[in-house]
């Protein structure tokens, strides 16, 4: 069972870590704390060694470049037999039908604390909490179900400027371990934004487009967009955050409640994106297929409880369809993304 | 796709009245299915007289003064269909209890469905199709719906507790199930009337649809006055003398403002598609969307030799129906836009032209869903795109349609509409004949949530 | 609705307590049930030697009708009924023995016994001493009526036209005074007259195959007629205005009936009633005028909407109905050998204050009845009315209690009437066997001590 040698996007070759299990977040939210902490610490105070190659820049010291770490997290055997109930759970939360088949989202929730790992790392040069969920792309080739077994892998690459700090893509992938060395059967791509750090210039920064409104947590000004007729509403309520929390397992503080997101400097407590792409990618329905492109790009955070206007709409040349959320009564967007049939 | 009948190359629509199409006839090996007479209870706006009134009792005081008024006491009936949207789990039998609690005979049997706002018209199809078929002779159809007394739901978290406390065997094991109760479990849930896919209300919905077709707030307001004129009219005309038994002390359907104006409705503040950037001013209000409504009724078919063996009325048969459905899912067309969709595929079936019409009832869940089911039949892209139709369906004459008012001043308990609606088309069509001496023909349109819709033609006998 | 009085004084200790007292004790009166004996005891038929071929006659029938009959009075015997007849006496003095023969036995008259004289109506050219001896016997009847006790009741049958004894109307009558269906009809006079009629065959269904419309049919008195009517065997059109059709479906459905929701003032009430009773049960037999309202009120404060509205109501209803359901005459748009029966009151005949409107229209009923009766005869039917006193119903039951009990205790049987009492007079009435009683006030009032 020896899989193709793993590689960044871009062709640079990964080391491989092979984990006995996929790891529980809860530890890795601890150890993510800490390690915060830690990089915090670093920059606030430069002459303390910090661990990696890179290093934060707001120090008066001269700058270093931060580097990610060149190693692949892996696990294999993961069974999914067991799964069944924490699937159905997940669907009726995200208003999937409820069914043996793994939606886009929920093999998302499943690598992600393999990604979770890579960013916890001691060699991992950002720190996890205060990191804005920026875009999300996944790619699903086919039907993974209940009773496969699957191969995770995950690792960090593309580090790049942004403008408010540096983003870096976790990249996971799935693998059914019954076609070893084959392309996954999911890849996502998740972007993250951790603020306040810099790299050195290397051209125009790469934006996601919808991110031009507000990257994460900036305001876009009210009233500067005409949203389109909207085809659904959701109304999400307090427990929201919490509820996802608790299937997905990503216990970030800003989600579950008021007074654990107002630390992060959150009004109230907001919803998880991946929360908000996935009921989209629900909402597509069965129109989408069993293999398609899933991408969403989050412009401004969902406050809880909260009621979002959603059109989820065919695109005009019919191969896929488009989404996008806003708040109905200040016309600010949400999120947008789409999804495209393979 | 529809298939039309070959045009003679003249208009569609109100222009062809003239040159009349034949009566439609049932296939071979079909009887027809007659109308008898209706009954039904006054609606009353949700909370006030039959504030306590449950489904069972309000259908079964419909379903009696159906079995007064056409001497059905002890008569065993072939069947009596019906529905409630909101219904308690209790009421899983809810028609067959509501005819062990009338005078009909206990040997009457019946069963519950449901189509949303077009339950009652369903359910008048489906008897009238076992009439047609002769499976049965005669048949009961009906609905009801209370919000008043709508079933409340206990959360998720609730729920699953008290269903792992009845399953659990000793104690120790019922308490471990109770102490997963959260506080926030305890909030009882409330029957939503939000379409469960697109989490927004119908009104919501048709906001978005109204808007999309551009139809105006005046245009509205002036379908909404001419319901409660007319409805007013054929009240006091004794229109619903034989039509209507009271219940709890009330007489008249109560949400009827007889003296309402255009100026009075133009007062009212849009609720519906404040959100919605287009139009800057919303458009849909109080006064010119149904308020939520109790009440109940019901229609009585049969084979015409059964009616007359008993010495009954025939008002009219139901000719055909046709049901439709939308996609608004992604907002490819209206939620209530179906019945624009059945209507040119049950005129083709029948060999009718959209003007060969006395009557028109159209549901007025909302005023604007009137206006935009026409407008989409005048507009050739639509009727293109949509309808697979070379030309417009064409127009309707607008004094034909709702004479005698429809839900807007009635009312709508989403089950009992299409009972009222029918009795009413039916009673229509049978004076229009006794006083022409020619037959009369009414079309009937009931939109319904979940982007249904059903229509029916009715002709004079 | 219920005489709480009447049941504590007839039950228990405070039968007790209320005979020591001396209490009035009205006694609890026998209603018509199916299968029950026609009378409570044995019957003595006692008449004046002229009329003894017609006490015979009458006799023969009651032995027909399964009674323990008796032609001379024994001390050992508890009377469910005496017959009194007098049709052939021809002065004062013939009756005295027969008279005193019944005076004999009147205390050993059963509870809920029944007296009931025969004989025949004055009439032009008679003689003085026939006509003396005639019109006696209707003071003499009424003065007994009230001497009766314990549910009894005193009624008579006078036969007009030269009537047979046997003629079918007046052993129907006869039937009628003598069940417990004239419970509460009490001191009253009932001409007859010969009519050709047939005798039901079956004295418990005399109603079968009439068809009967009954207004005002929601509740009340209007219920129980259509009940008593259903129960007769008539096959009953419940009629009243839209608004009551909650209680009027009601109705219809106990008594397996239909409910035509319509309002008796409006012009074509007749016609489409009519049109009804044809096309849904094949024929109409029966009209029953019940429909009536209070609108209670000095003359001095009257308003002319109230007073209108009883006029209305009450007494113009019938007249439109009456005018379409007869026709004019001239063709077949009428209905041949129909039964009207309308209610009229008490109030009517004695007068009640604050009840000038009510009363001139349930005058006007007694009225319209006599003038309509010819009318009515010429097509095979009668008219005749009712005149209820206080009958215990809803309406009556709002009177403050004093008032109430007053009123309910002035009459020979100490107690209100039961609205079952009106219907059962009613479908005596109604009865194709009553076809010799045309034009007729029947009180059912308990011999009520108001008016005539």
């Amino acid at each position: 069972m020896t899989a193709a040698a793993p590689a960044t996007s871009a062709g640079e070759p990964l080391r491989v870590e092979t984990l006995p299990t996929l790891p529980g977040l809860g530890a890795l939210y601890a150890r993510g704390a800490a390690a915060s902490g830690r990089i915090a610490a670093g920059r606030a105070m430069p002459g303390l060694p910090v661990i990696g190659q890179g290093r934060a820049a707001e120090g008066d010291g001269e700058a270093r470049p931060l580097t990610l770490p060149d190693v692949a997290h892996r696990v294999t055997g993961v069974p999914t037999v067991d799964l069944a109930h924490h699937l159905h759970d997940y669907q009726r939360l995200l208003h999937e039908p409820v069914t043996d088949v793994l939606p886009a989202g929920y093999l998302h929730v499943l690598a992600f604390p393999l990604a979770t790992a890579v960013m916890v790392r001691g060699d991992f040069p950002l720190p996890l909490l205060g990191m804005v969920h920026l875009a999300n792309a996944v790619e699903l080739r086919g039907p993974v179900v209940v009773g496969d077994v699957l191969e995770v892998r995950a690792w960090a690459e593309n580090l790049r400027p942004h403008k408010r700090g540096v983003q870096v893509d976790l990249v996971a992938e799935v693998r059914r371990q019954a076609e070893p060395g084959g392309a996954p059967v999911w890849r996502g791509v998740s972007t993250y934004l951790a603020k306040g750090f810099h790299l050195p210039w290397t051209g125009e920064p790469d934006l996601p487009a919808a991110a031009t409104g507000g990257d994460g947590d900036e305001r876009a000004p009210a009233g500067t967009w005409t949203p389109p007729l909207p085809t659904g509403r959701w109304a999400l309520g307090p427990g929201t955050g919490r509820a996802y929390g608790a299937v997905s397992g990503d216990r970030n503080p800003i989600h579950l409640s008021a007074l654990s997101a107002k630390a992060f400097g959150f009004p109230r407590a907001i919803a998880h994106g991946m929360y908000t792409a996935a009921r989209a990618l629900a909402d597509v329905g069965h129109a989408r297929g069993d293999a398609y492109r899933w991408t969403v790009e989050f412009a401004s955070p969902v406050l809880l409880p909260g009621t979002i206007d959603v059109a989820v709409t065919p695109d005009g040349d019919g191969t896929g369809f488009a989404y996008v959320g806003w708040n109905g009564r200040r016309h600010r967007q949400h999120f947008r993304g789409a999804v495209t049939p393979l | 796709m529809a298939t039309r009948k070959p045009s003679d190359g003249s208009p569609r629509g109100s222009s062809r009245t003239s040159s009349r199409a034949a009566s439609p006839s049932a296939p071979a090996g079909v009887r027809d299915a007659v109308i008898v007479g209706g009954n039904r209870i006054p609606f009353s706006r949700a909370g006030k007289k039959y504030a306590d009134a449950s489904n069972q009792e309000m259908f079964t005081a419909a379903l009696e003064g159906l079995v007064a008024r056409f001497g059905l006491q002890g008569e065993r009936i072939g069947e009596v269909v019906g529905g409630a949207v909101l219904k308690h789990s209790r009421d899983f039998n809810l028609i067959r209890e509501s005819v062990l609690g009338s005078s009909l005979s206990p040997q009457t049997p019946a069963f519950d469905l449901q189509q949303a706002c077009a339950t009652g018209l369903e359910a008048a199809i489906t008897v009238a199709n076992k009439i047609r078929l002769g499976q049965i002779e005669s048949g009961i159809a009906g609905g009801t719906d209370t919000i008043s007394d709508a079933p409340v739901a206990v959360s998720e978290g609730l729920r699953r507790a008290l269903l792992d406390a009845s399953h659990a065997k000793t104690l120790q094991a019922r308490l471990k199930a109770f102490a997963k109760v959260r506080p926030a479990d305890l909030k009882p849930l409330s029957p939503a009337t939000d379409e469960p896919r697109t989490g927004l209300s119908m009104g919501e919905h048709q906001a978005i649809t109204t808007a999309r077709w551009g139809i105006s707030r005046s245009a509205q307001d002036e379908v909404a006055l001419a319901s409660h004129q007319h409805l007013a009219a054929a009240w006091d005309a004794g229109f619903f003398d034989d039509l209507v038994t009271p219940f709890r002390g009330l007489t008249r359907d109560d949400n009827l403002r007889a003296d309402t104006s255009l100026e009075k409705l133009a007062s009212l503040k849009p609720v519906f598609g404040r959100g919605l950037a287009e139009p800057a001013e919303p458009t849909m209000t109080a006064g010119n969307s149904t308020p939520l409504t109790d009440g109940a009724s019901t229609v009585l078919l049969a084979s015409a030799d059964w009616a007359a063996e008993r010495d009954l009325p025939v008002l009219a048969r139901l000719v055909d129906a046709e049901t439709a459905a939308v996609d608004f899912v992604h907002g490819h067309d209206g939620l209530l836009m179906a019945p624009v969709h059945a209507v040119p595929r049950l005129l083709a079936r029948t060999g009718l032209d959209l003007g060969d019409f006395d009557f028109y009832e159209i549901h007025e869940a909302f005023a604007s869903t009137v206006l935009t089911t026409l407008a989409a039949w005048e507009d050739a892209d639509y009727c293109k795109a949509e309808l697979g139709l070379d030309t417009p369906l064409g127009s309707i004459d607008r004094d034909r349609l709702n004479v005698n008012g429809s839900s807007l001043a009635a009312g709508h308990p989403f089950a009992a509409t299409g009972g009222r609606i029918l009795a009413t088309a039916a009673k229509l069509v049978a004076a229009k004949a006794a006083e022409t001496g020619k037959p009369a023909r009414a079309l009937i349109s009931v939109c319904a949530a979940g982007g249904l819709g059903a229509t029916a033609v009715v002709e004079s006998v | 609705m219920t005489d709480s009085y009447t049941k504590a004084v007839n039950s228990g200790f405070t039968k007790t307590l209320a005979t020591k007292l001396g209490l009035p004790r009205p006694a609890v009166l026998r209603r018509f049930r199916a299968g029950d004996p026609l009378t409570v005891g044995p019957v003595l038929v006692v008449s004046d030697e002229a009329s003894t071929g017609d006490a015979d006659a009458l006799a023969r029938v009651l032995l027909g009708w399964g009674l323990d009959v008796r032609r001379q009075p024994t001390d050992d015997t508890r009377w469910g009924a005496v017959l009194l007849v007098l049709t052939e006496a021809e002065r004062p003095t013939d009756v005295s023995a027969a008279v005193l023969a019944v005076g004999s036995v009147l205390r050993r008259l059963a509870t809920n016994g029944r007296v009931v004289t025969v004989s025949r109506a004055a009439a032009e050219g008679d003689a003085p001493a026939l006509a003396a001896v005639r019109n006696g016997v209707d003071g003499f009847l009424r003065s007994l009526a009230k001497e009766l006790r314990a549910g009894a009741t005193g009624n008579g049958i006078v036969l007009t036209d030269d009537a047979a004894v046997d003629a079918p109307s007046v052993l129907s009558t006869l039937r009628f005074f003598l069940s417990a269906r004239s419970a509460y009809v009490d001191g009253q006079l009932l001409p007859v007259g010969p009519a050709d009629a047939d005798l039901p065959a079956d004295w418990d269904r005399p109603l079968a195959g009439q068809v009967a419309v009954v207004t005002g049919a929601a509740r009340g008195i209007g219920a129980a007629i259509a009940k008593t009517l259903a129960r007769d065997g008539a096959t009953v059109v419940c009629v009243d205005v839209p608004a009551a059709g909650e209680g009027l479906a009601r109705t219809a459905n106990a008594v397996g009936g239909t409910a035509l929701q319509l309002d008796v003032t409006s012009d074509d009430a007749g016609r489409r009633i009519l049109e009804h009773a044809r096309t849904r049960h094949g024929g109409l037999d029966v009209v029953v005028h019940n429909a009536g309202i209070l609108r209670d009120k000095l003359l001095a404060n009257m308003k002319p909407a109230q007073w209108d509205a009883v006029i209305a109501v009450n007494l113009e209803a019938q007249l439109r109905i009456n005018d379409q359901l007869l026709g004019d005459g001239s063709g077949d748009d009428g209905v041949d050998g129909l039964r009207i029966v309308s209610l009229a009151s008490t109030s009517g005949i004695a007068g009640n204050k604050g009840q000038t409107n009510y009363g001139f229209s349930k005058a006007g009923v007694i009225g319209h009845t006599r003038a309509t009766a010819p009318l009515a005869a010429s097509r095979g039917g009668t008219a005749n009315a009712v005149a209820p006193g206080f009958i215990e119903t809803e309406m009556t039951s709002s009177i403050p209690f004093a008032t109430r009990e007053v009123a309910r205790r002035l009459n020979s049987l100490q107690q209100g009437g039961q609205p079952v009492d009106v219907a059962e007079a009613i479908a005596f009435l109604a009865s194709p066997a009553a076809a010799g009683v045309n034009g007729q006030v029947l009180r059912v009032c308990g011999q009520n001590l108001v008016g005539r």
